[in-house]
């Protein structure tokens, strides 16, 4: 696997949405017009992908769709492109499932004005409502909002037992620690982006601050044991733990894209995007293969939840490491 | 517990103190030295990584770094007048060409320190927990360092405007504002006074992103908003008068607190709104004549 | 006999153009697509920057608003889709940023320094924000994707419109009206007095420059083929054709085209180098850009040529 190539796009990940779609536009069709690059990886986020697999599918290069992602993107024919993260129509349900075996009844939604908010924030609706579980409020928020504490009031005043936000790291990390600051704590406490990094979320508000808090995701060490495998290799790499959301599903997809490259014994993109589509191989994750429409769907749903300093899987069924934590413990008090 | 009006008000208070502490520096740097300073976000998000910084890695408690970001700031502003801004000044051909170009070496700052705060720093999101309790207040109830946050914005504002208003170089620096020449007549060393003002802008900034860090997130791409923020501030409180910047400050969380809580999507909407509002109608302030 | 020699004249400088366009028109037939691509940038960021300058360059209005102009293109391109034969929906996104430039330019009147630089800026960050409502709460969605076209044909209507606006923009320098932009530059009281319908010049003026911005977005966003208000409205395209005129020099047509040509460039050669500090460089050029060169590169070059030329004279002389 040593004609891995560059991948220059994933530096614009820095730079995130103040960056330029222009810019990476360009800078995709170099990679393949002028470095003549063999395989192709995915740029950071979802506007950044729906702009990048067109381009990628137009030159008939591979691309496994890394972090971020859309249901819109299947709507477009895009025979190159290869989708791993679960979405919202997996995840809705199976936090749908999670909140009736725990029992709650009411819930509120806020979600952010981007594609990603808007997708989540629609899809849990209907889910939690086909479950019996009332939606008394439901919000969307600008990127950019400087506080938050009347949308957590609000649903504190309507006495809701879930909290569940279609969130971004900026807009989640300010519900956290406003609702700290307010002492308001709800039942359940979900978000959709940001719990899954132990980095950014578990390191700034402590084992004991995000205990109980559910997010999107999620796999941990006890998943298989080629997640404990990844996990040592991670930590001895960077010193810290790798995101429990997508982490497990791209190395697996890595996987499965090498052994499908090496099945095929060439670089040609037609030959390996075949095999891709129809073969199983086994990953980390277990038996990994794409449905028709090229998504990967042996895992579907995966919501989890902080307990005692693990993101513990807590889906109904065997996926399950953990039971649910149910109701969420208060935040701590200071000191 | 429900929302009520109270609480609407208390969170405009809240937002307002922020906006009025940074819109003060950005006035004065405007006013006075008449540079639009579109890195002035920048200043903010150094102040609030210092901040950040010493409390992480050392165990600083915030409000001392208070003492420690002003002056760092004050220093880089001050340099960076008598280096960049001065010689743009003297070789303008007019007012308005100068107030022209130092705005646009204003962004080539801005991508300048972004970046090396990126280098330093990296750009995901930072923050630490400080005073994270809640404070209950007339049935309203509120975050304790939000609160610690207003107060510290008070007393910085109250303090500067006495500064310019009873000592001697406050008053040649309002004398600068007013008659840049007939200041030169009285013996005041006009780039000196110029660059200190530059300065003081620059120290206004890193007070309140010292500040800024104790409740809000923080991010180096952060700058921008906040500029955003106390441009519009400044506007509508007319553009360097300091009680200006605080009563627009107030004003302006006032509406974001309604309008969040009517909806929220349009709260970045309002402030626009407001701002273009203002520029067209009332271009000296809503208090100008 | 005079009429005879003007029109030789002008005949001589009509082919040096004439000829940079067939040369242009030709060289998808050479190039390779990437350069081709490159090429494409390059022509947006020049329209960008001389249709800035065309108003800005002579009357000293700072404009920060083309972002505004080159978005509402941007989204006449994604709302039209396939509605339209594409020259159409190009004359669409041009004509609905010259109706959105003029609103504006009306509404602004009053307006002078810093003010209107405020207010061109704000109305940037109002449309973005306005449009993410609007898609999030009225359309549910905040994403469009745009049908794309082939790079060839991207190339060739960048290449049509940046020939309409060299054309417009020269007829435009040259004729009365451009003198008459210029003395607004210079005094607009005075120029109101010497009988000059400053008002309406610099309406039509700001509203012309944002067609060509409007009518570039069209083209580009089908290269982008997602857009969404962030993209469509960057705030960046507002700041760097300013930079690039400034940089290249306000004084001459082809001060601006130099600019955006260098700093594409500079911008493709830094990104793929130094991906990690390409904004930092990119900033420091600008702070010494904006220090040193107070007319531009071409003020530069002019003033290093005059020096020469003045040596060498007074070396013969001597």
């Amino acid at each position: 696997m040593e004609e891995y190539g560059r991948k220059l796009p994933v530096e614009l990940k820095r730079y995130d949405d103040k960056s330029d779609i222009g810019t990476m536009a360009n800078l995709i069709e170099k990679l393949i017009l002028e470095d003549k690059v063999d395989f192709l990886f995915p740029p950071w986020g979802t506007a950044w992908l729906f702009a990048a697999a067109p381009i990628a599918n137009k030159y008939g290069y591979i691309l496994i769709g890394g972090p971020g992602g859309a249901l819109k993107l299947k709507q477009i024919d895009l025979p190159y492109f290869f989708q791993v993260l679960n979405f919202s129509d997996t995840q809705a349900p199976a936090l749908a499932e999670i909140f009736e075996e725990v029992g709650v009844k009411t819930a509120a939604v806020v979600y952010r004005g981007d594609l990603h908010g808007i997708e989540y924030g629609e899809a849990m609706v209907p889910f939690f409502e086909e479950r019996g579980i009332e939606v008394k409020m439901k919000k969307s928020y600008p990127p950019g909002i400087k506080d938050m504490s009347s949308l957590l009031k609000e649903a504190d005043g309507l006495n809701v037992d879930a909290f569940v936000a279609a969130c971004y790291p900026d807009g989640g990390m300010m519900l956290t620690s406003q609702s700290m600051e307010l002492g308001i704590n709800f039942n359940a406490f979900f978000m959709t982006v940001l719990p899954f990094s132990p980095s950014l979320f578990k390191g700034t508000f402590g084992e004991r601050g995000v205990e109980g808090v559910m997010g999107g995701g999620a796999w941990n060490a006890k998943t298989s044991p080629g997640a404990r495998d990844l996990v040592d290799k991670f930590v001895n790499l960077f010193g810290e733990e790798p995101d429990y959301w997508g982490g497990l599903y791209y190395w697996a997809s890595l996987q499965h894209f090498r052994q499908a490259i090496e099945k095929a014994g060439t670089l040609d993109q037609k030959k390996i995007r075949d095999i891709m589509a129809s073969e199983r191989f086994d990953t980390a994750l277990g038996p990994y293969w794409y449905d028709e429409d090229r998504y990967f769907v042996n895992h579907p749903g995966e919501i989890g939840q902080w307990q005692k300093g693990v993101f513990e899987v807590i889906d109904v069924g065997e996926k399950r490491t953990a039971p649910p934590l149910y109701p969420k413990p208060p935040w701590p008090k200071k000191k | 517990m429900m929302v009520t009006i109270l609480d609407i008000i208390i969170a405009g208070m809240l937002l307002g103190g922020i906006y009025a502490l940074i819109a003060v520096g950005l006035s004065l740097q405007y006013g006075v030295a008449r540079v639009l300073n579109i890195a002035h976000g920048e200043f903010i998000m150094l102040g609030a990584f210092i901040t950040w910084t010493l409390y992480t890695a050392f165990g600083v408690n915030p409000l001392l770094s208070l003492a420690l970001c002003g002056p760092t700031l004050f220093l880089i502003g001050y340099v960076l007048y008598i280096v960049l801004f001065s010689r743009l000044r003297v070789r303008a051909a007019s007012p308005g060409a100068y107030e022209g170009n130092s705005m646009l070496a204003c962004f080539g700052l801005l991508f300048i320190i972004q970046n090396l705060a990126i280098l330093i720093w990296g750009a995901d999101i930072k923050g630490y927990s400080f005073f994270a309790f809640p404070v209950d207040f007339a049935g309203a109830r509120f975050a304790a360092n939000r609160l610690i946050t207003l107060g510290f914005a008070i007393v910085i504002g109250l303090v500067f405007y006495l500064f310019l208003a009873r000592t001697r170089l406050g008053k040649a620096i309002r004398a600068s504002a007013q008659e840049p020449e007939a200041a030169g007549l009285m013996g005041v060393n006009i780039d000196r006074v110029l660059a200190l003002c530059f300065g003081l802008g620059a120290l206004m900034a890193g007070l309140g992103g010292a500040l800024i860090s104790m409740s809000y997130k923080i991010q180096p791409t952060m700058g921008l908003e906040y500029t955003m923020i106390a441009l519009i501030v400044i506007v509508l409180g007319g553009l360097g008068s300091i009680p200006g910047s605080f009563i627009g400050g107030f004003l302006l969380g006032l509406v974001g607190s309604i309008v969040t809580y009517v909806e929220p999507g349009l709260a970045l909407v309002a402030y626009y709104v407001i701002f273009m509002m203002v520029l067209l109608l009332k271009p000296k302030g809503v208090l100008g004549k | 006999m005079n009429g005879r020699i003007t029109t030789l004249n002008r005949l001589q400088r009509g082919i040096v153009p004439l000829v940079l366009l067939a040369v242009f028109a030709l060289s998808p037939l050479v190039l390779k697509q990437y350069a081709l691509i490159l090429l494409t940038n390059t022509f947006m960021y020049i329209i960008l920057a001389v249709s800035w300058s065309m108003f800005s360059g002579p009357t000293g209005y700072i404009s920060l608003a083309p972002a505004a102009f080159f978005g509402a293109g941007v989204y006449t391109s994604a709302v039209l889709g396939f509605a339209l034969p594409f020259p159409l929906i190009v004359i669409t996104g041009g004509l609905a940023s010259f109706c959105m430039a003029f609103l504006v330019g009306a509404l602004t009147l009053r307006l002078r320094g810093i003010y209107f630089v405020m207010f061109t800026f704000g109305l940037v960050e109002l449309l973005l924000n306005f449009v993410l409502w609007w898609e999030v709460t009225v359309t549910g969605t905040t994403g469009r994707v745009v049908p794309p076209l082939g790079n060839t044909t991207v190339f060739y209507f960048m290449l049509a419109i940046l020939a309409c606006l060299l054309l417009t923009a020269f007829r435009l320098k040259h004729s009365k009206y451009g003198f008459a932009l210029q003395s607004i530059g210079q005094g607009e009281e005075a120029a109101a007095h010497t009988g000059i319908h400053v008002t309406a010049l610099k309406m039509n003026t700001f509203a012309l420059s944002a067609f060509f911005m409007g009518a570039a977005g069209v083209v580009m966003a089908t290269r982008w083929t997602y857009i969404d208000p962030r993209i469509a409205f960057n705030p960046t395209l507002s700041f760097l054709p300013v930079l690039m005129a400034i940089f290249g020099g306000l004084g001459q047509l082809y001060g601006p085209i130099i600019g955006a040509a260098i700093f594409t460039y500079l911008e493709e050669f830094l990104i793929t180098r130094f991906p990690y500090h390409y904004m930092l460089i990119f900033g420091i050029t600008m702070v010494i850009a904006i220090r040193y060169l107070p007319d531009g590169l071409v003020g530069l070059v002019q003033k290093a040529w005059k020096q020469w030329s003045r040596r060498k004279h007074g070396a013969a002389q001597g």
